[in-house]
This record gives structure tokens, sequence and C-alpha cells, in this order.
């Protein structure tokens, strides 16, 4: 292994960890300064406001709806994908990470083209039949399902094909159906990869803005989430409120990662 | 017949890994399939077990036709290679899980596992994760899970192939024990002839997706089918136009014997009780090669013959001897 | 290399023996699959179609005006010339991380480990109030970049910082230290070893990375928001051109510059696929 003189080293070391500090750490940090720059007082007020309570509630509905719906059909994909063969395998394997690199905004633009009730494709139907999707709760439940469609399936797909197939093999060979081995064997294996995966969603799908932002329409007390709050207010000079709010959702995605990585060394003991 | 396999065809791509195989297994006996890797012999179990479909051709277990029946219908245990521990659970619940599957009472669950766990002298360890268990103890788990459900026919895939060398011989001796005692119908896949030799009742050589013979031990090895069966079940050389193994060579000092052939030692190595010549032929045949005759005789014989390097010697196959005839050298 | 399997297998390939666990569908899973696939239709690719179709509404000319538009164009410009300037970076300081990650051992490595993820997880639009909170305004080490390009740079370079780090890492943690110590036996210096042996080993895995940083560069939209003021000509990248659009009730235009920013999220999903391909080949 090449051993670095400790000059070189040092050089390094700092490089990285002067530019993770300089765009990542302090920004983070200043955020909470910003937070309590009043006083903790000042802080927790700004969430008797119902119009921040509304929003960080909405948030949270939308994006427990998202994980489980992104659960259920991540999971299912991830075992077709690597238990089963059929055709088109390679291109839906390749289209799943597609949403990895579509921008928000064009995900909202392709749902509002799609399911907007006036002249959308499905949208127009399903209007007449009273079903509302853009501008309401669906509309966002699938605009949040979409960014985060991928993070169960990243997760989850190599931890499969590590396993392998042989324990299922044996549970078959014993006498265990189909179901009785996925509830038995398989989803105790990939337990913890599912538990990475849905965290990670979960943070990714409380901070949607872009795609949440065209579908929502961003009407105030209905379908307002806490990220798009968070522009309204730093727009309209409500910087304290903004800050708060900010602060919570940076809080809840920090937790997630700290739980995914305290979480992550346990795999393959 | 406990497992009639007709006519399997099963191919990957263009490559047959089986090439219409039809073989009979009777009940209650240790069977060995016998081949070098590749060779279609796990194909060969697998489909037994359902694990793997055919192409085309039939399996039939017990009488029952089994080649359309799901592997969790078809009472079979397998053992895998690389043990498959569900690991997850303890030794114990790996061992009830086929049990469980089946909806038995828990009191009858758990006694069963104590005999089977007493079987595989495995009962101290009950409470264990597979993760705390060795290579030899994991792969007697999964024959105890595998045992745990009565199947009609016991398959084990290449079973000992993971293990090192002691704990192999170990675990084949007890195998073979365990199949005195329990008596369920077996078929274990090796690529290793002496494993085969040491433990079957019956061996069935597998190569290249065909079946090149099918027999007792003592008949494989003293009346192989063809060369492929004799070079592979132990040390064959070549003299003049057939194949034989190198103890089965006479070995003389002087001419004498009709149709002997002459040459010289070239090369003398002991290895424990016996001596190891190698014998380059005096002209055969002008222009042409002829690669040096390996021998092997005890060394007191060696010691009455004063066998040195560079002595003249006169080669004859023994009486008796196996040979095959030898393929025409290209 | 390519003339050693010649001389192993004769005539037969080697049987495919962990393809077998392919199988084929089971009633079950063809169910399954069939529910997926319609879901990921509705949701995914319907709708990506219908940005196709309705980019192509208006024929080619009414294309060609909207996505050749000064105002458009600039964005583009704009937004290219970032998210190739910041991948640049991502490479350099992406693998300098990963490096010291995995072959350093100091105080607070852990930590710094975990700190790569908070981009990927933190809100854009929080993002954003964060960064601008430095380097805004009421920036306390007195740099205020906010409403001019050094933003975007830093927007950019803040949601793509994990991109290169995490696809170099796992693969600079399984290179095996004897083939570097084989170099070094074999009298080569570090600088050759870390040239000629660590490196090309890497290429893949900085590429792949390279790629995913470069399509989230040239899709984001929230962390801009606040922060580069979206001043037309100047600061306003590709997304917030779509956005505008969008809310000026001009579906068309914004579909015909969607379906640009579409091309290169499909060319980067190809370009992955390529990578991945090769990579197994070769491992």
């Amino acid at each position: 292994m090449v051993e670095l003189s400790m000059p070189v080293k040092w050089l390094l070391r700092l490089l990285a960890v002067g530019y993770v500090l300089m765009l990542v750490v302090v920004p983070v940090g200043t955020i909470a300064q910003e937070a309590f720059a009043d006083g903790a007082g000042a802080f927790f007020s700004m969430f008797t406001d119902p119009h921040v309570l509304g929003a960080l509630w909405l948030s949270a509905q939308v994006a427990v709806q998202a994980v489980l719906i992104n659960l259920v059909f991540g999971v299912t994909i991830s075992i077709l994908l690597v238990r089963y063969e059929f055709p088109g395998k390679r291109l839906l394997s390749a289209l799943i990470d597609l949403p990895m690199s579509v921008s928000p905004v064009v995900v909202g633009l392709a749902l509002l083209l799609v399911y907007n009730g006036r002249t959308g494709w499905l949208g127009e139907p399903l209007e007449e039949w009273g079903f509302q999707i853009i501008f309401s709760g669906p509309g966002m439940v699938m605009a949040t399902c979409f960014v985060a469609l991928p993070l169960v399936i990243r997760e989850v797909v190599p931890v499969l094909t590590e396993i392998g197939d042989d324990q299922e093999q044996a549970a078959r060979s014993l006498g265990a159906n189909a179901r009785q081995t996925f509830w038995r064997i398989t989803l105790p294996a990939i337990k913890w990869a599912v538990v990475y995966g849905v965290v990670l969603s979960l943070a990714r799908s409380l901070g949607e803005f872009g795609a949440v932002k065209i579908v929502s329409g961003n009407i105030v007390d209905q379908t307002q989430t806490a990220t798009l709050l968070v522009e309204t207010q730093y727009q309209s000079f409500e910087q304290a409120s903004a800050y708060a709010i900010s602060f919570v959702l940076a809080f809840v995605s920090v937790v997630c990662i700290v739980v995914v990585s305290i979480l992550r060394p346990k795999e393959g003991h | 017949m406990s497992i009639d396999v007709r006519n399997i065809t099963r191919t990957y791509g263009d490559f047959y890994a089986l090439d219409d195989v039809s073989v009979a297994l009777p009940t209650g006996q240790l069977t060995a399939l016998l081949g070098p890797s590749g060779g279609g012999k796990s194909t060969l179990l697998r489909i037994i077990a359902g694990l793997d479909t055919a192409d085309s051709g039939s399996v039939s277990i017990e009488g029952v036709d089994a080649t359309k029946l799901p592997p969790q219908k078809r009472n079979v245990g397998f053992v895998f290679q690389h043990y498959a521990a569900f690991k997850h659970m303890s030794v114990a619940k790996n061992v009830a899980f086929g049990l469980e599957i089946r909806k038995r009472p828990k009191v009858e669950v758990k006694k069963r596992v104590g005999e089977l766990l007493e079987l595989v002298h495995l009962s101290p360890f009950a409470d264990r994760m597979p993760s705390q268990l060795s290579g030899g103890q994991r792969q007697r788990m999964a024959l105890a899970r595998a045992l745990a459900v009565e199947p009609t026919v016991l398959l084990l895939d290449e079973p000992f192939g993971a293990l090192d060398a002691k704990v192999r011989k170990e675990l084949r001796e007890w195998l073979r024990r365990l199949h005195d005692e329990v008596h369920v119908t077996t078929v274990f896949v090796t690529h290793d002839q002496e494993e085969a030799m040491e433990v079957a009742d019956e061996i069935v050589v597998i190569n290249g997706g065909r079946i090149e013979q099918v027999g007792s031990p003592d008949e494989l090895y003293d009346q192989p089918a063809n060369d492929f069966v004799m070079g592979f079940l132990g040390e064959v050389t070549r003299l003049g136009h057939v194949q034989l193994r190198p103890h089965d060579i006479e070995v003389a000092v002087g001419p004498g014997r009709a149709g002997a052939h002459a040459g010289r030692v070239t090369r003398l190595q002991r290895v424990g009780f016996e001596v190891r010549l190698l014998v380059e032929l005096e002209s055969v045949e002008p222009g042409r090669e002829v690669a040096p005759v390996s021998v092997s005789v005890t060394r007191s014989h060696a010691h009455a013959l004063d066998l040195e390097l560079g002595a003249r010697v006169w080669l004859t196959p023994a009486v008796g001897a196996t040979t095959v005839p030898a393929m025409v050298a290209v | 290399m390519t003339a050693a399997p010649a001389l192993e297998a004769p005539t037969r390939p080697t049987p495919r023996r962990r393809a077998r666990s392919g199988n084929t569908l089971t009633a079950g899973s063809a169910l399954g699959l069939g529910v997926a696939v319609t879901w990921f239709s509705l949701l995914v690719l319907i709708p990506l179609t219908a940005i196709v179709i309705t980019a192509g509404e208006r024929g080619w000319a009414g294309y060609w005006d909207t996505i050749t538009n000064p105002q458009t164009l600039a964005a583009v410009r704009l937004t290219v010339g970032q998210s190739l300037l910041v991948t640049a970076v991502n490479v350099v300081m992406g693998t300098l991380i990963a490096w010291v990650l995995v072959r350093d051992r100091f105080w607070g490595r852990s930590v710094l480990d975990v700190v790569i993820d908070i981009p990927f997880a933190l809100p854009t639009i929080v993002a954003g109030l964060v960064l601008l909170g430095l380097y805004g305004p009421n920036s306390p080490i007195g740099v205020d970049w906010a409403y001019t390009e050094r933003a975007v740079t830093l927007a950019l370079a803040f949601v793509t910082l994990p991109f290169v780090v995490r696809a170099v890492q796992p693969v600079l943690g399984e290179l095996e230290h004897d083939v570097e110590e084989a170099a070094a036996s074999l009298g080569a210096s570090r600088t050759t070893i870390l040239r000629r042996i660590v490196l090309p080993a890497l290429v893949p895995a900085i590429a792949a990375g390279a790629a995913l940083s470069f399509a989230r560069a040239i899709s984001e939209y929230g962390s801009l928001v606040l922060l580069s003021g979206n001043r037309p000509f100047e600061t306003e990248v590709v997304s917030v051109r779509v956005l505008s659009h969008i809310e000026n009730g001009s579906t068309a235009s914004a579909a015909a510059v969607a379906s640009l920013m579409l091309v290169v999220a499909l060319t980067v999903i190809v370009v992955l696929d390529v990578i991945q391909r090769r990579v197994s080949r070769h491992g």
C-alpha cells in the first residue's frame, strides 16, 4: 500500500477537511445560530403559528405516504430484478435510476402535463370521476414518490445480490411456499438494507421542493409544505420563521443520516 | 427404484449441461454423482430437487411423477455446498424450519429437533447462531435441517467442498455411518474420486453432460467402461497399445517374456512404501515420440531387483491387470 | 490476458453456474411485475413521454424558436458551464476526499464520512438558505456572493459533493494492497504506483461519479431559488427557465426546454450503464 510522506498526508487531510468544512459544516452550523439568534423562546414561539404547524404536518403526511408506496414498490422491483429473468429487464433496471438524474422541475412539469384536470391525458377523465390529482394531495405524493423512487431499490438490490438465493432455495426444498419464503427468509435477510432505504427516502421526501412546488400550486394552508413555506417566508421577509423551519428540516435530515451511518456497519456480521 | 430420471436434457444457451441423461437410483442406497466440475452433475441433482428445470425429460421420485412439482412439494432434503444456513435463526430454529412450515405441534417440533441435534452431535449448540459455528458444524446443522422433514430422498451438492481436508475426511466417514443408521435414499455430488469410492454404494460418473458409467466403486475401478472413467478414478499410464494403472505393470531386469517393452529408468522416486519409476521405452516405432511410462513397485520389490537410475528394464502388463485400449495418440 | 482462457478451456464454454438464479416468472411474480411496471409507467414513463410530445406540439420551428431564445440560451450556457466546472472540482476534490476517508486515519474521520451525506439529505431549499448564511449579504466572513455566478457554483458544488466521493470510496477500499506492493517490489516509485496502478483502477468509479454529479448539477433547482436571485442572462439556470414558462402558462415552451434536460438525464443513464457493464466484464 502506498504510504504518503507526512507533509503530503497532512496537505491532503487539510484540503479534504477544509473543503467540507467551508462547504457544508460551517454553513449548516450557521442555520442553528440563525434559528436561535433571538433565543430558544423566540425559536419555539415560531411553532405556535398554525401556518407553520400545518405545513410541517402536511410535509410529514406526504412524506410518509410516499415512503410507504416506495417501500412496497422498491422491495418488489428489487426482488424481480435480482431473482427473475424477463424480457426488458435490462431496460427496466436502467430506467429505474432515471428519477435520480431528472430535474425536480421536469418531474413537476411531467406530472402536471398528464394529470392536470383540464387538459391532462389522465387528469381530465380522473377529474370527471371526481379525483383531483394536481393541486392536491395525490399529486404531491406522486411527485415525492418520483424523486425518491430509486433509493430503496439502490439499497436492497446489492444486498439481495450478495446473499444469493441459497437460503431461499433451502427454504423451498424444506417445504416453504413463495410467501413463507419471503416473510421468513428473504425479508429478515434484507431487513437493514430496507431500513436504510426507508430512512434515506424519508429524508429525501421531507425535503422535496421543486417538483412539489409545481404540482401543489403552493396554496396556503392547503398544499403548502414546509419547504415551500421556507421560500415564501424568506421572500416575504419573515426570515426568523424561515430559519426556524429550516432548522427543523435540517435537524431531521441530519438525524436520518446519522441513524443510517450508525446502523450500516452492522451489515454482514 | 426411488429416483427415476429419464431423458433429461438441460441447456444454457448453446451449452449442453445435460444431454439426454437417464439413470435409476435404487431405494435406500448412498449414490455418488462423480465427475469433473462443469460436467453436469450438480445440474442433475438440482433438477431432481426441483431447484432447476429440465428442458425435456422426466423425473419421478418413489413412483410419483415429480417433473412438474415445485421443490416444496417434492419432499426432498437438500444440502448445499455453502450450507445455506438461515443466518438470522439459531441452530435449533434452522432445524425446526421445515417442521414449522408443516405446522407440526410445538411439542413434537421440539422433540424432533432435540433428536436430530443429538444425531449430528450439535446438542450443545442449539441456541447458537450459524455464524458462531465452524464450517463442519454448519454443514451438520444443514444436514439435520434437511433430515428433519423426513425426506424421501436426501440430496447433497458437494457437501464437503467448502471444508478443509481433515474435516472433510471426518465428515465423509460420519456421513457413511449416518446413512447406515438412517437409511434414507441419498445422492451426493462430488468431484473427488476418493470421496466417492470411500462413501458410496454406487457411483454414477458424469462428464460433458452425459453418463459415462454406473456401478459400484469396485466395478468402476476394475472394469472401467472407457479411458475417461479409468483416468478419472486413478492414475493411468500407457504401455504399448493399452492404458493401465502404474502398479499393474510387471518389471523384469532381463528379457524373457513375450511382448515385453524394453526401456531405461530415467527417474526413480521413493514415496513411503512405494517406489515410482519413469521408464523411457526404447524405439517403439522410429520417429514417434512416446511418453515415458510410469510404474510403481513396492520398496522391497525394487530392492530385490536392484533398480537404480539408468538401469535397463523390461515391462509387461501384470496378469489380470485392468486395461483399456489406448486412444491413438495425435 | 486474452490468451490465458484459451489455454485452459479447449472447446466448451464454461457453464454459467450462477446464471441459474434467474428464474422464469411464476404466476405470482408476473402479477407483481405487472403492477410494478404499471405504477412505474403511470408515475414516470407516461409523464416523461408527455414532455416529449408536448415539446413537439408546435412543430420543429416552434421548438427551435423556444430553445434558441436568447434568454434560454444564456441559461443553458450558464448551467452547462457551471455544471462542467463543478464536476471538474468534484473529480479532484471528491477523489481526494475519498482517498483521505479510506487511506488516512485521524480523529474526526468518521464524522467527515457522515457529513459527506448531508448535502444529499438536506432539503435543497434549506441548502440554499444555509449557504446564504455564510456567503450571503450578512456573511460573517465578509464574502457576499449572493445573486452572482459564484453563488450558482457554490450551490451546485454543495448538492453534488457526495457523488464522486461515494462512487470512488468503495472501489478504493477494495483495491488489493498486494498489487501496489507488487508494483513497489518491481521498483515503481510512489507517484508511478499512484499514476499507473491506483488511478487507472479508479477511473470507472470517478467517471460514474462525475456523470451523476453532472446530471444533478444540470437539474438543480431548489438550492438556487434563494441564493442566485434568478436574474435573467446572469444567474438564471435552465430549471428556473422551465419554471417561469410554467408559471406563465406556456407549457409547450416549458416542455421544450425540459426536453433538453431530459436528454442529458437519459445520456447520463446510458453512460452509467456502459461504465457498469465494462467494469463487470473486466472485474
